[in-house]
């Protein structure tokens, strides 16, 4: 399994808390707002810190996804000619 | 940016440039001229701007119909087959293959929404406000296209509230067509605020959504779910004219208007030292920058270009001149068509100082919602200003560049990104000029007065009334 992680720059305010918990995922600049430096997440133990970062964060704006959840992953597109507008 | 040599001085200390003479604003672009198309390889009349001359209420409709003929009678799959066979590319900034966004909103569940983007937030940009204020029905045309690609019943078409904004012209072409008793679909006119950021895609179709014109952070893209929940396709309004000429002379003899790796014309604006800025030319075939700039008059390369865009790239006018104005040929001098802007930048005058003017203006610009935007643009402008007046220090580009890379990719749209774009691009080729400027030579373009039409910077980053964003 792997998570998929982002930060809502809109709703980050600088805690800098997910830094405390998931260290290596999160690369925080001059100001404290964090950028994602591992957007896919797979080992078992980098899940477990994702999710508490997420859970810590005092705005909500760490996101972990879980990937099946994904476009990438959705099974694979009907061909254009078949797919019929909704009317 | 390589590493700035040591540099010993032999020259007397440049005295700084007066900072009213930096920020003044310089004449106003006039605006809407309307050029003919330049080294067209086609039919010139299938161009978009071809046709009669340039009058107050744009082509009428009976005008228009005897030109093109009715749209002929094609349904969704005919239209989706048709943008498939042309690869008609966005032509607002990204680029982006109008098809794609097209199949994917068809793929969710929930009818899709349909916004033509006719904003142009670009403040020097005029192609769109000349395309739907000189040929609306075209553009009209193209929408009611797209919605049928879509299977959607209603199309709103989004402008900003700004004077010289066509939607009187719109209002009017509409009413036209309703007397006439054309197929359309249900026509909504949306006029938004007048803010750079403005004419995102996501802060468009949030604004049509009844929110705050302002970008949004997402983790789908609006085709799949837009601020409504819906999909949401959102397409420039050069774009979907396109999209009516397609539909008449046919993908094959479209294409061939461009060049082979870009099919179809395309429409620039022409700003800065030209004779008539805002000047909007239709470009064909492998029509080069030096043949836009022919058509004003100019007979030799300028200083250099920036093209694509105040967020856009700096390319010397000598490169820029041989180029066509192509994907492919601009992606070889690391440039993009972007939103078709060629802003000229004379001999003598200093790039440095055009560069620091725009980065001012568009940290001003910041929708004030991302901490790294907001607190990083200004300090960014900041060591652009200090650069163009000769007072920073060669530590200081190191410490701008890393601010720079911080900037990156920090927000939830492309604005951030697109100020970092314009400063590296400058480094890059300006590097004699910035060596020069921080070791205190005189600039060789101290006394000229600023070229491009910047607004002013006027706005306080974050402290915008939030009204203004509705």
């Amino acid at each position: 399994m792997s998570v998929e992680i982002r930060i809502d720059p809109i709703l980050c305010r600088g805690h800098a808390i997910c830094a405390l918990f998931f260290s290596d995922g999160v690369d925080l600049d001059q100001w404290g707002f964090g950028k994602v430096a591992v957007a896919v997440v797979d080992a078992p133990r980098d899940i477990r810190r994702a999710r508490r970062a997420a859970a810590a964060c005092p705005n909500g704006a760490f996101i972990v996804r879980e990937r099946s959840q994904d476009l990438a992953n959705a099974p694979a597109r009907p061909h254009p000619e078949s797919s019929q507008p909704v009317a | 940016m390589t590493v700035l040599p040591s540099t010993r001085t032999n020259y007397p200390r440049r005295t700084p440039p007066r900072l009213d003479s930096l920020w003044a604003d310089p004449v106003v672009a006039p605006i809407e001229r309307v050029g003919a198309h330049v080294g067209g390889l086609g039919d010139p009349g299938t161009l978009l701007l071809s046709g009669p001359a340039p009058s107050p209420g744009g082509e009428g409709l009976v005008s228009h119909l005897s030109r093109w003929g009715t749209v002929p009678g094609i349904d969704g799959a005919g239209v989706r087959a048709l943008l498939r066979a042309s690869a008609l590319d966005g032509r607002g900034g990204g680029g982006f293959p109008l098809i794609r966004k097209v199949e994917t909103a068809l793929l969710g569940g929930g009818l899709p929404m349909l916004i033509v983007n006719a904003s142009e937030s670009e403040p020097s940009s005029r192609k769109d406000r000349v395309l739907c204020a000189h040929r609306p029905h075209l553009m009209l045309d193209g929408a009611a296209l797209l919605a049928t690609a879509l299977g959607v019943d209603e199309v709103v078409i989004h402008l900003h509230r700004a004077s010289g904004s066509p939607a009187s012209i719109l209002e009017a072409a509409i009413s036209d067509r309703r007397h006439r008793g054309l197929a359309d679909p249900r026509w909504r006119i949306s006029t938004g605020p007048d803010r750079y950021v403005s004419g995102e895609a996501s802060a468009v179709a949030g604004f049509v959504d009844g929110g705050q014109a302002r970008p949004r952070f997402t983790t789908l893209p609006l085709a799949v779910e837009g601020p409504s929940g819906r999909p949401t396709v959102v397409s420039n309004a050069e774009t979907v004219a396109h999209l009516a000429a397609i539909a008449r002379v046919g993908p094959d003899a479209w294409g061939s208007l461009g060049a082979s790796s870009s099919p179809g014309s395309r429409l620039v604006t022409l700003t800065g030292a030209v004779p008539q800025p805002g000047t909007v030319l239709e470009l064909a075939g492998q029509a080069t920058i030096g043949d836009a700039l022919a058509y004003q008059g100019l007979t030799d390369p300028p200083a250099a270009v920036l093209i694509g865009g105040f967020a856009g790239t700096w390319v010397l006018g000598e490169e820029a001149w041989q180029t066509p104005f192509t994907r492919a040929a601009l992606q070889c001098l690391g440039a993009q068509p972007g939103c078709g802007l060629i802003a000229v930048l004379p001999h003598g005058a200093c790039a440095l100082t055009e560069t620091a003017r725009i980065v001012r203006y568009l940290a001003g610009e910041s929708a004030g919602q991302c901490g790294t935007c907001v607190a990083g643009l200004p300090r960014l402008a900041d060591s652009c200003e200090a650069i163009a007046r000769g007072s920073f220090r060669r530590r200081g580009i190191r410490k701008m560049t890393a601010l720079a890379d911080a900037v990156l990719g920090s927000g939830a749209c492309g604005h951030p990104d697109a100020v970092v774009r314009l400063i590296r691009s400058t480094l890059d080729v300006f590097e004699d000029d910035v060596v020069r400027h921080l070791a205190g030579k005189p600039c060789r373009a101290s006394d000229h007065p600023p070229v491009l039409a910047v607004p002013r910077a006027d706005h306080a980053i974050g402290r915008g009334d939030t009204r203004e964003w509705e």
